[in-house]
């Protein structure tokens, strides 16, 4: 079944591009606010769509933000193109990282990207071919009820 | 007609219709868009204007007209006090020292002049103690700067939780003024008058509609424009420097508020960051929001550039007044000036917290009703890939996106945009 009323857009993410890296996540609170969604729920949002967004920019060659917005929930789908995760439970322990010495020195890879993102999702969900993709769900509802 | 009135106290600009000629500087720099050009006049958005001023600062014809408080309201009171900000110390040249500038302050009509730069080292002590304690989400954020306040009520609601629930000195100051004076000078505290000595006119809006408490205990602002004259003559007049007694001791770190960086620097080992004008405020809020700044404890927003002593109604260039003020803080030194036993026992007592926290007010949404909000946006997104992009303003709104959203809104046609009316947008 087709939901009635949607807003959809696709954002583009260059793996490796720091200088850019979280401007997609911008642009959707900024939708999110014209659209009058309440704070909390676009505070868990822009967290989770910004480490999102960093984890394509620190380990995937490129890749693509997909939001979809209707009156239940916002949906936010993030598929990239890169090495995959090879072990994903190991990958969603609180602290555990693959990024390099240079990547924590500016300060980002600590290992809490995925765990934040499930945190501050209402529904959360990874998959991940080694070698070739990695592909997120979050879903965030809009009754303000966590599943 | 009443709400007409109270609306128009409640910011602290306004357009002369007379000299706006509708050209589109403040419109394109406004950083809450809340600008348009209509029939060749700007009209200021009640409900987007936060006060920044950016608006003052470009006009080219003064039309954007700052409003503080008028000498004929300060007659009114009985007994009245000035409190300038210490921003005031930085606009006379470096050899001018604050005690020279109080008395002649006084001169000007006051019964009573304050130094506030020894209560803005009052509040770095109190915020110490409030991030000693500080369990919470991170960082904090200072609650100084007005527009900074009203600025995460309207484009980061969620963040209003990180404001530090401390009030800013002016406040903290004004507040131990009226009940010092009434006590040992028997006047009735409606009687005291405590005006702020500005340079911005967004104090006059925390003062008129206080965020964080009921009233505020200040009566009003005026503008150091609006005094700097009378000073300076008096200061040329004076033979010699003539001193107040009271208050010969001046903070070197309250004074230091003044600028960018000034009031972390009175902070003991906290990390922290500051940020001042208003685009680069937006940009680290936007950082905060996205969880970016959580190693960070507390974080200093200033609206104007280079901080208080950058307000667009001070006189001096912010460059020479920022010197001035290193100058000074070189003077009076670091040394501390308050007894922390005595802050710790006045914060206990709550005597610099908020009464209330800060309240979300998150601009109108697209529409009232979710899924109508929705399609608008959806509209908003067509009708921006059909625009030429050249953010011209012609159409009298600040870009092209804004316009498309003016439309959805209702508020505007897309008949408005020449290139559409010429057939020549993007097909």
């Amino acid at each position: 079944m087709r939901d009635k009323t949607a807003f959809k857009q696709v954002f583009k993410i260059k793996g490796g591009d720091f200088i850019n890296a979280g401007e997609s996540s911008i642009k959707i609170r900024n939708i999110l606010k014209e659209i009058g969604i309440e704070a909390n729920i676009i505070r868990r949002v822009a967290i989770a769509a910004y480490e999102a967004e960093m984890n394509v920019v620190m380990y995937a060659e490129r890749g693509l933000m997909n939001v979809i917005i209707n009156a239940k929930n916002i949906i936010l789908r993030v598929e990239d193109k890169g090495p995959g995760i090879e072990d994903i439970e190991l990958a969603m322990k609180p602290g555990y990282s693959t990024a390099t010495e240079e990547v924590r020195e500016m300060g980002f890879g600590a290992g809490m990207g995925l765990p934040n993102i499930k945190k501050n999702s209402d529904h959360f969900d990874i998959r991940s071919v080694v070698g070739k993709s990695t592909r997120l769900e979050m879903v965030f509802n809009l009754n303000g009820t966590k599943d | 007609m009443g709400q007409k009135i109270k609306t128009r106290r409640f910011h602290s600009i306004k357009i002369d219709k007379k000299r706006c000629i509708g050209c589109v500087r403040c419109m394109q720099h406004c950083p809450t868009r809340a600008i348009r050009v209509r029939n060749h006049k700007a009209v200021i958005n009640e409900e987007r204007c936060i006060d920044c001023g950016e608006c003052l600062r470009v006009c080219p014809y003064n039309a954007v007209i700052p409003i503080t408080t008028s000498s004929a309201d300060l007659d009114k009171f009985k007994f009245k006090v000035a409190l300038p900000s210490p921003v005031l110390y930085s606009q006379f040249g470096q050899y001018v020292m604050p005690n020279e500038i109080l008395a002649v302050v006084k001169d000007l009509g006051f019964d009573l002049v304050y130094d506030e730069a020894w209560m803005c080292e009052m509040t770095s002590r109190a915020i110490e103690e409030y991030l000693d304690e500080n369990k919470g989400p991170k960082p904090m954020i200072s609650s100084t700067c007005p527009v900074v306040v009203r600025l995460i009520q309207r484009l980061f609601p969620s963040l209003c939780e990180l404001i530090i629930p401390i009030e800013p000195p002016r406040e903290i100051a004004a507040k131990h003024l009226r009940s010092d004076i009434a006590s040992e000078r028997n006047v009735a505290e409606d009687d005291i008058g405590i005006i702020h000595i500005t340079p911005c006119a967004a104090k006059m809006v925390s003062i008129n509609n206080p965020e964080t408490m009921k009233k505020s205990n200040l009566d009003g602002a005026l503008s150091i424009k609006a005094i700097y004259n009378d000073i300076m003559l008096r200061l040329k007049k004076a033979k010699k420097p003539h001193i107040l007694d009271a208050h010969s001791q001046i903070s070197g770190i309250g004074i230091g508020w003044t600028i960018e960086g000034g009031e972390i620097r009175g902070l003991k080992y906290f990390h922290s960051a500051s940020v001042s004008g208003v685009y680069d405020t937006i940009k680290i809020l936007e950082d905060v929001e996205a969880g970016k700044l959580r190693n960070i404890e507390y974080l200093e927003c200033l609206i104007c550039p280079d901080g208080c002593i950058g307000g667009p109604l001070t006189v001096e260039n912010r460059f020479v007044a920022k010197r001035n003020v290193l100058r000074m803080i070189r003077t009076f030194g670091g040394k501390k000036r308050v007894d922390s036993h005595f802050v710790k026992k006045l914060y206990d007592e709550k005597y610099f917290s908020f009464e209330a926290g800060v309240k979300p007010k998150p601009f109108a949404p697209l529409d009232k009703d979710r899924e109508a909000a929705i399609e608008k946006a959806e509209m908003i997104e067509k009708i921006s890939e059909k625009l030429p992009g050249t953010d011209c303003g012609i159409c009298g709104a600040p870009d092209c996106r804004t316009f498309a959203e003016d439309v959805a809104r209702g508020d505007a046609q897309l008949s408005n945009c020449i290139f559409m009316k010429k057939g020549k947008g993007k097909k």
